[in-house]
């Protein structure tokens, strides 16, 4: 591939990015200008200042999306080792799949009365219980892969040498699994950080997550503001996928 | 035993977690359509799914969402494969191979703003566009955002999809170790376009094809793009469902579960044809 | 002081273990000669609690076993392969069981170092088991189960995976350390020269059933070991040479 191609593809994949950056300068973009007017950074300290609120989005995000990725990861490595070692392992794998089925938007619209039935409709809980439901699977399938025949053998030999359960997973299984445990719980945060229809449906609004802020503000029709709280979005993944890539992406066998 | 009791609730958990919210809601979205639950309830009937099966609108809706699904990835495997075939390893070395991880740290939210200030009649190509004398007042710009062929959408989705694509097949590619094939194809013969058409693209379909597939079912029941740049008149499934849900008009609800239900049971089917095909090629291989 | 009795196991309608019966004295190693399907690993693991018979008793020491779980058993079963933990380096590989019993400081550093010694792997503490040999690798294990004192040792193919040079050195090794440390175990191959060359006393697996000799010579009579017609092989094709 020719250096031109490799520059215009860069080129291109930048565009999306400095456009959103530039957007959110602005603060004025009559038609026709090209380029949004009265640059400054007013906007952004507008933000970090603490009003408008995104300050909070931000820490609401924050907190949502790690919870929901701590308590997956957790959950899925614990329980996808029992699945992975039972002899019908690929019925019980397939069940994994059923949320899939479903767009995460229209399981939370169907989910609805059950959610407000149990007082959870309108919460912090609530969104992050509807989150667990489309992460959890997504959890044990990606683990699904990673426990084998020698892992088992090794969890057979912290018995054999006299150690308990608690002792085979803290001293062998989870410092084994360290990196697939850290790809899976930032994969698992990012499907919680973008979520968008979900989050909106189970929580009414009332948990102003940084997704629905840009939806906020293109409905209001502030293009700056929204291409801020998109700037602020984007942010974290780009530093994962700076620090790994395989964190952002990664093969599975389907 | 303490480890017939942990294998035990782990295994409730997972029940409890994956198939019964998934269970509940088609059976919370059957009940509701068939008039046996709900505030409007009024005892078993069938007239909701005969409004919607009948409606040109639902049908449209339908078709329209694997129209947009089909040409969406169509083009962003045209596109992956000719850059994963014509620099195999620019994606897996070099700079390149880190840019182009670059747009999946896009939501689709994000996206869906970025492509209606790009497209739209007020955006960017369209500024561009006046600036050089293409079109000389705003409402010339063409439709390219809310309009009825979906191309905002499809575009959107392409630009998701595509560096989604490229990474998967550069990998995919490296795996199979294409490379040795396409040259021992050469060996024996075979002229660049033979290699690529008999050779790299059926290699890597075929090993590809459940993951297509399934990026495939989540475009088509995708929501945030379509709900920022798709139109009133023609709508996605999801769209519409839940602009049906919330309604001020309660008799659509129904009609909204009743859509939800024959979503997933075309989902269902397709996935089963998917698992079906799969058997079979296990069985040969 | 080890007593099975009529261990009987089926696996999927199959009898893979048959009303075995049999003792092991303090301090022997008993050598196994088993093909592979014999039934050898089920045993082994039967006995050291990781699978459960579904009939007969195992007693130490007088001691029903069965109810005891694994890791209460004092009955340590090494596998063929050395499964060495990848994240531990050599020393705290070996110190892994002391460090389960949170046995302090110094005393794991004197037991752990009189084992490298004796197992001839003072160089290679800090090591990391992707930097070790395939023999290397087996000593580690051995470390690691040794350093614990178990009662009884249970040795399932050990040296399966090594070449012939490695192989015939760590059958010294061990057989030197089995005799200085006075350990009381079960060694399980299917290599009839190994078999020999390993055990105080001998037994054959087939079939899920078990025969012990009572020496050497009855082990060497049996049609059924193979050593009568290893024997001939080796002295036909003497004689042949001789003929040349």
């Amino acid at each position: 591939m020719s250096r031109l191609t490799k520059i215009v593809l860069i080129g291109l994949i930048l565009f999306p990015f400095a456009f959103l950056l530039m957007l959110s300068l602005g603060r004025q973009w009559p038609y026709p200008v090209l380029l949004p007017e009265q640059w400054s950074l007013s906007n952004w300290q507008v933000v970090l200042g603490g009003s408008e609120g995104l300050g909070n989005s931000v820490l609401l995000s924050v907190l949502l999306s790690l919870s929901v990725a701590t308590l997956s990861t957790g959950l899925s490595f614990w329980v996808s080792r029992h699945i992975a070692y039972h002899p019908k392992r690929e019925a019980w794998l397939s069940l994994a799949y059923f949320p899939y089925v479903f767009a995460p938007v229209i399981l939370a619209a169907c989910l609805q009365f059950f959610f407000i039935v149990g007082g959870l409709y309108g919460t912090f809980g609530g969104v992050l219980l509807a989150q667990l439901f489309i992460t959890f699977p997504y959890g044990v399938i990606f683990f699904s892969s990673f426990w084998n025949e020698r892992l088992r053998s090794m969890e057979e030999l912290v018995k054999t040498l006299g150690g308990s359960t608690r002792q085979a997973y803290a001293k062998v299984l989870v410092p084994v699994a360290k990196g697939a445990l850290m790809t899976c719980f930032f994969q698992l945060f990012l499907i919680s950080w973008f979520e968008y229809g979900l989050t909106n449906l189970i929580g009414v609004g009332k948990v102003p997550t940084l997704t629905l802020r840009v939806f906020q503000y293109v409905n209001e029709a502030n293009v700056f503001l929204a291409a801020l709280a998109s700037c602020l979005l984007i942010m974290p993944p780009v530093i994962l996928l700076w620090l790994n890539r395989q964190v952002v992406f990664q093969e599975r066998n389907i | 035993m303490q480890e017939r009791w942990a294998a035990y609730s782990s295994r409730s958990l997972f029940v409890w977690l994956a198939a019964v919210p998934i269970v509940a809601g088609v059976s919370y979205a059957l009940l509701y359509s068939l008039g046996l639950i709900g505030i409007m309830a009024e005892g078993l009937t069938l007239v909701h799914w005969q409004e919607v099966l009948t409606d040109t609108a639902f049908w449209r809706t339908l078709g329209f969402s694997l129209f947009v699904a089909a040409v969406s990835i169509l083009l962003s495997l045209l596109l992956a494969l000719a850059l994963v075939l014509r620099a195999p390893q620019a994606f897996t070395r070099g700079t390149l191979s880190f840019f182009i991880y670059l747009p999946l740290s896009i939501p689709a939210i994000v996206m869906a703003f970025f492509i209606f200030q790009l497209l739209g009649k007020g955006g960017w190509l369209s500024r561009l566009s006046y600036q050089l004398g293409l079109i000389s007042a705003l409402e010339q710009f063409p439709d390219w955002v809310n309009d009825n062929y979906g191309i905002g959408i499809i575009v959107a989705h392409v630009i998701m999809a595509t560096p989604f694509f490229t990474i998967f097949f550069a990998n995919l590619y490296q795996n199979e170790r294409l490379g040795e094939y396409l040259q021992l194809a050469a060996t024996l013969g075979a002229k660049k376009r033979q290699r690529i058409f008999r050779v790299a693209v059926p290699v890597l379909l075929r090993r590809g094809l459940a993951t297509v597939f399934l990026y495939f079912m989540f475009v088509m029941g995708s929501y945030e793009i379509p709900l920022l740049v798709g139109s009133q008149s023609v709508q996605m499934v999801s769209v519409r469902t839940i602009q049906r849900l919330q309604r001020y008009n309660l008799g659509d609800i129904p009609e909204a579960y009743a859509i939800s239900v024959a979503y997933t049971v075309m989902v269902v089917i397709l996935l089963g044809g998917l698992l079906w095909y799969n058997r079979k090629q296990m069985g040969r291989a | 002081m080890l007593e099975i009795k009529q261990i009987s196991k089926q696996f999927r309608g199959e009898a893979v273990l048959r009303d075995l019966s049999f003792t092991l004295q303090q301090h022997e190693m008993l050598s196994i000669l088993g093909r592979s399907g014999s039934g050898k690993t089920t045993l082994l693991k039967v006995l050291a609690g990781l699978e459960a018979a579904d009939s007969g008793t195992v007693l130490l020491e007088g001691k029903d076993l069965s109810q005891k779980p694994a890791n209460q058993r004092g009955i340590v079963y090494l596998y063929q392969e050395a499964l060495l933990f990848p994240h531990l380096n050599v020393f705290e590989n070996i110190a892994f069981g002391l460090r389960l019993r949170k046995v302090p400081e110094m005393e794991v550093r004197r037991k752990v170092g009189h084992l490298l010694e004796r197992l001839q792997l003072p160089e290679q503490s800090t090591k990391m088991p992707e930097q070790l040999s395939g023999g290397q690798r087996q000593r580690v294990a051995f470390g690691r189960a040794l350093v614990i004192e178990p009662q009884v040792l249970l040795l399932d193919e050990p040296f399966g995976a090594l070449d012939t040079e490695t192989r015939r050195s760590m059958q010294q090794l061990l057989k030197r350390v089995a005799k200085d440390l006075g350990l009381t175990a079960i060694f399980v191959t299917h290599d009839l020269k190994e078999a020999m060359l390993m055990g105080d006393r001998l037994g054959m697996m087939d079939g899920g059933q078990l025969k012990i000799y009572g020496n050497r010579a009855e082990f060497i009579a049996d049609e059924q070991t193979g050593a009568l017609e290893e024997a001939r092989f080796w002295t036909d094709l003497q004689s042949i040479k001789l003929t040349k």
